[in-house]
């Protein structure tokens, strides 16, 4: 009974504290990078959106400082066609009717004889780039209304609760859809619709711990302490979700994965000449009886990345949560 | 008793969710650049014609008047006139909403069919060779674009073995002289059921994936709960527990997550709908954005809302008939 | 003296985790005679269920009964011997999983747990579950088993219980739900009842209520009970004899009355301090000192040492097998602790050692004043 009093009142030592606190410390990055190393899951999963994010980062060096010179070196540019090709070719499949050892396109070439494997290669910066900004502009607000919401209740709550839900009444493709026809239909707004539709599921991870952890003790005597409430979210609550917020995260990013791909096959998104996945099958639709591996491939190169991702957070899930491991 | 007060309790909550849709839908709609009118009337009209056609359609009113008027016309019925088809918009929603929620609803009958065997049995034998090969299925199947599955299909089933059609989606209950190949209502079903096949497993795939991870954790879960330990006690047999004691109580999250994975199946019924060439609302909303169809496009979002929030609240009485404490108001 | 209703000898159930083997249940022996309350008391942890899951053979992986005989009328719940190769293999005349399901679980021993929140199934109505298990147990048709139903329904005090039948766990209050689950095992007629704590979760006074039903409905149908709990006053009000377990063994074994007026163990004594009790005025209660040891590795010697006011150096060495220490023609009494002059190993000799009771490892806010009075 003696223990409860002892709850600190400064954020300095808030994770040793009873109830919550003393779980909490267990959550923190370095006790997370322990236990992913620990679980096999977690790690395939580590290592393939790893080797996704090695590439999507080698391809953004190659475009932006070296403008296509590796690209051009290696294989052929992505982005141009070759040889100045300005009409359509029929693009080739494994077996190469178009002149080309197949060794030199791996994957066969595109309708504009472009090589499919280096777009592929390249369609990973955009893939990677849009899961992840999507998802922080997604886990930003989330957390800042789910805090603002759960923390001061009453009102402000209903209010903020009332619009995300109706941010999240609408299918979420259809919004996306909406808001690009409205603000405009390239890769930034792409990545911001998509943020904004993510809200949703990260308000209410954050405010469902908010309301809980609002409770204990140890926030009640660091509000009798004096330490202002905007501090108490920032150094207490907030730092007391990272576990389930890194999980939900991590999935979210392989869902922005799909939904953008989703938006780049129907027009919205990465234009033309700039590769994606999306639009690869896209134009690739008009080709699937002659050249079936110009769909196969960029739907693989989607499947491993988001299968990466999604491991990588069952992983998490796994190794922060030891209620639902077995 | 309960139950009927419950669902118009739900109905009435629905309301202002649906204002909230209008709302941002009218916000968005006015957004979008370009003038309707220059798309419609062409280059370099008249400027009386264009006057003409703006007080025809009220935009000539300030924006506040028009969303009240449009407002007003949701209520009584009238989604506005589609400006570039000069047609009224719910006529033409009308037309196309059935296919989608033809298509929607057997994918999710397939998702669940194929999901909550899956996932009892992944659960029964927890870490044993058909949980591995069940928990992949699912692994791959939430990691995979609809639309991929889709293609895929199309060129394995309808270009390679030629055993499904790779487009369209007649409805089972369209006359058969609509139906090419189809003479007799019952040829017109089966037809239907061809086209079907491909696109509901395409757009199912991803559901039937989420459904057998959350009927798997559910099952885990209500299989360690001590009213199944307490039905051991008592000489229950196992079958019968996994049939009824743990199985009942395990599909209260796999309900919440067949209502909110209507979302993401709404969603990709655009998707499914392009890529097998299903004249649905998905292919309607493209067609209006392409447009600028300013009316079509409010309405054919504002009606996806309406779909989703009407098939959540079916999933949340589905729950309350389940779990009495929800219809009697002890617990929210 | 008659054979015992249910009979248990040396049982041990292992829990096999990533950690090690956990001895949940490590040697303990008992017997349980027609129409009498046993009690089984200890701390938690201390294997109480473990053991009563052990008698219907319930216990979940990883988890696995390892050793020891359990014999209920006559016939084998549990048994092992050894086979040609001297690897154990179940007896011959073990029930088999189907015969366990179909004969003894409800129909010979029902069980009633400790949450009644938890224990029914919230989907279903209350007469609906009733109804299901008397069913099965009585190989009564649907409608004789629900007259059955309501009829124990109000058997257990349940008001109304025909209207009652037909609502829904959450409608009832943790009392009226332990009633219920009173109610269902009572109704399938079986010789032995298991009740796993069944009032720790409850309210004083409601506690108060069950256990005086219990007793009432006890006489009436002269059902054998083992009580589990932790609560020496729930002792003190319903058990006949009582089993005093710390970390999976039994370590005293006596007439109710023995045990309180005459107790051999200190433990036994620790446990009787640290609550209240009717027929004594204390000054204060005195909380046992220091936490329970894991059951993975027991501390060498007698488990209780750790703990032990009166632990002496030979406490640390000598493991102490429960002995009858009852004087010639007195009800048995056993108890596992040397200190007791039939053990013989020197424990007057040896020289006291500092424990978390005598203050050596944690100094509680409370000091204790003498030893045992």
């Amino acid at each position: 009974m003696a223990t409860k009093r002892d709850s600190p009142t400064d954020g300095s030592t808030d994770t040793e504290g009873t109830g919550a606190g003393e779980i909490e410390a267990r959550v923190g990055l370095r006790y997370t990078l322990r236990q992913v190393k620990r679980d096999t899951t977690a790690r395939i999963g580590i290592y393939t959106v790893g080797f996704v994010t090695l590439i999507a980062v080698l391809a953004s060096i190659d475009n932006y400082v070296f403008d296509y010179a590796i690209a051009e070196a290696i294989w052929y540019s992505p982005v141009q066609d070759p040889e100045q090709v300005r009409r359509l070719l029929p693009p080739v499949g494994m077996e190469n009717q178009y002149g080309q050892g197949t060794l030199e396109h791996p994957m066969g070439t595109d309708h504009r004889g472009r090589d499919i494997f280096g777009r592929l290669f390249y369609g990973t910066r955009v893939a990677i780039t849009v899961g992840f900004m999507a998802t922080a502009i997604g886990l930003v607000g989330g957390t800042l209304i789910g805090a603002v919401s759960g923390y001061y209740g009453g009102r402000i709550d209903d209010v903020l609760q009332r619009v995300t839900e109706t941010i999240y009444a609408i299918p979420f493709l259809v919004l996306v859809i909406a808001f690009m026809t409205a603000f405009g239909r390239d890769l930034t707004f792409a990545m911001i619709g998509v943020g904004i539709t993510s809200i949703p599921v990260f308000n209410r991870l954050i405010r469902s711990r908010v309301v809980s952890v609002r409770e204990e003790d140890y926030i009640e005597a660091a509000r009798a302490a004096g330490v202002k409430d905007r501090n108490i979210i920032l150094r207490h609550v907030i730092p007391n979700s990272f576990a389930p917020v890194l999980v939900q995260a991590t999935l979210q990013i392989g869902v922005s994965i799909l939904i953008v791909a989703g938006l780049s096959f129907l027009g919205f998104g990465a234009q033309p000449p700039t590769p994606s996945w999306g639009q690869m099958l896209s134009a690739s639709r008009n080709y699937m009886l002659p050249a079936p591996t110009f769909s196969l491939f960029p739907g693989m190169a989607i499947l491993v990345t988001v299968i990466g991702f999604n491991i990588l957070g069952d992983g998490l899930q796994d190794a922060l949560d030891p209620r639902i491991n077995n | 008793m309960g139950l009927v007060r419950y669902t118009l309790w739900r109905l009435a909550q629905a309301i202002p969710v649906l204002i909230g849709i209008i709302t941002i839908t009218f916000f968005l709609a006015n957004q979008i650049p370009g003038d309707p009118v220059e798309i419609m009337l062409g280059p370099s009209p008249a400027q009386e014609q264009v006057e003409a056609i703006r007080a025809r359609y009220g935009l000539d009113r300030p924006a506040y008047e028009r969303f009240l008027n449009y407002l007003a016309g949701v209520a009584t019925g009238d989604l506005g006139q589609s400006i570039y088809y000069d047609r009224p918009v719910l006529e033409m929603i009308l037309l196309r909403l059935p296919v989608t929620l033809y298509l929607t609803v057997s994918a999710f009958v397939f998702a669940i069919v194929t999901a909550i065997p899956l996932g009892v049995i992944s659960a029964k034998r927890r870490n044993k060779p058909a949980d591995h090969v069940s928990r992949i299925v699912s692994l791959v199947g939430v990691s995979t674009p609809s639309f991929w599955i889709g293609l895929m299909l199309i060129i394995i089933f309808a270009f390679y073995l030629g055993w499904f059609p790779a487009r369209g989606l007649p409805l089972p209950w369209a006359s058969p002289a609509e139906v090419r190949g189809a003479e007799t209502q019952l040829q017109v079903l089966l037809t239907s059921l061809h086209h079907l096949a491909m696109p509901m497993v395409a757009l199912g795939t991803l559901q039937m994936a989420q459904i057998t991870r959350i009927e798997r954790s559910s099952m885990v879960e209500s299989l360690q709960g001590e009213y199944v330990t307490l039905a051991r006690a008592y000489g229950v047999p196992e079958s019968t527990i996994v049939r009824k004691h743990a199985f009942q109580v395990a599909q209260l999250p796999v309900i919440t997550i067949v209502g909110l994975g209507l979302s993401t199946a709404l969603g990709g019924a655009v998707l499914t709908e392009t890529v097998f060439e299903i004249q649905g609302m998905g292919r309607l909303i493209i067609t209006a954005i392409n447009n600028q169809d300013y009316e079509l496009i409010m309405g054919t979002t504002f009606m996806f809302g309406v779909a989703f929030v009407g098939g959540v609240i079916i999933t949340d009485i589905a729950y309350a008939y389940i779990d009495p404490r929800v219809a009697y108001g002890d617990e929210s | 003296m008659t054979d015992p209703l249910l009979s248990v000898r040396d049982l041990k159930t292992q829990f096999f985790t990533e950690d090690g083997t956990v001895r949940a249940v490590d040697g303990i022996s008992f017997d349980v005679y027609e129409g009498e309350i046993v009690g089984l008391v200890g701390e938690s942890g201390a294997g109480k269920s473990v053991a009563t899951s052990s008698i219907l053979r319930l216990v979940d992986s990883p988890g696995e009964i390892v050793g020891g005989e359990i014999e209920f009328k006559g016939e084998t719940i549990f048994g092992l011997e050894e086979d040609a190769a001297g690897d154990l293999r179940p007896r011959d005349e073990m029930l088999s999983e189907s015969e366990m399901r179909k004969r003894i679980r409800g129909r010979e021993i029902a069980i009633v747990f400790q949450d009644p929140m938890e224990s029914l199934n919230p989907v279903f109505t209350v007469g609906g579950q009733l109804r299901e298990f008397i069913e099965i147990n009585r190989d009564l048709s649907e409608a004789a088993a629900k007259t059955e139903a309501i009829a124990m329904l109000r058997e257990v005090g349940i008001p109304a219980p025909e209207s009652r039948y037909d609502e829904y766990p959450h409608q009832f209050s943790g009392g009226m739900r332990q009633r219920v689950l009173i109610a269902m095992a009572l109704a399938c007629q079986p010789d032995l009842i298991i009740a796993d704590e069944p009032t720790t979760a409850l309210d004083v006074t409601v506690e108060g209520e069950i256990l005086e039903m219990v007793q009432e409905l006890q006489e009436k149908y002269d059902t054998s009970f083992i009580w589990v709990t932790h609560d020496m006053s729930v002792v003190a009000e319903i058990c006949d004899r009582v089993n005093v377990m710390y970390l999976g063994e039994i370590i005293e074994q006596a007439e109710v009355d023995d045990l309180f007026y005459d107790t051999k163990h200190p433990y036994t004594s620790a446990l009787l301090d640290s609550m209240p009790r009717p027929d004594e005025t204390v000054d204060e209660l005195r909380p046992i000192k220091g936490v329970m040891p894991e059951a993975i590795n027991p501390p060498a010697g007698c488990r209780f040492h750790s703990r032990c006011p009166e632990a002496r150096e030979v406490c640390r060495e000598v493991h102490p097998e429960a002995r009858d220490l009852s004087a010639g023609g007195e009800a048995a009494h056993t108890a596992a602790c040397v200190k007791h002059d039939a053990f013989d190993v020197g424990y007057e000799e040896s020289p006291a050692i500092e424990t978390e009771a005598t203050g050596g490892f944690s100094a509680g806010f409370t000091e204790t004043g003498g030893g045992a009075e």
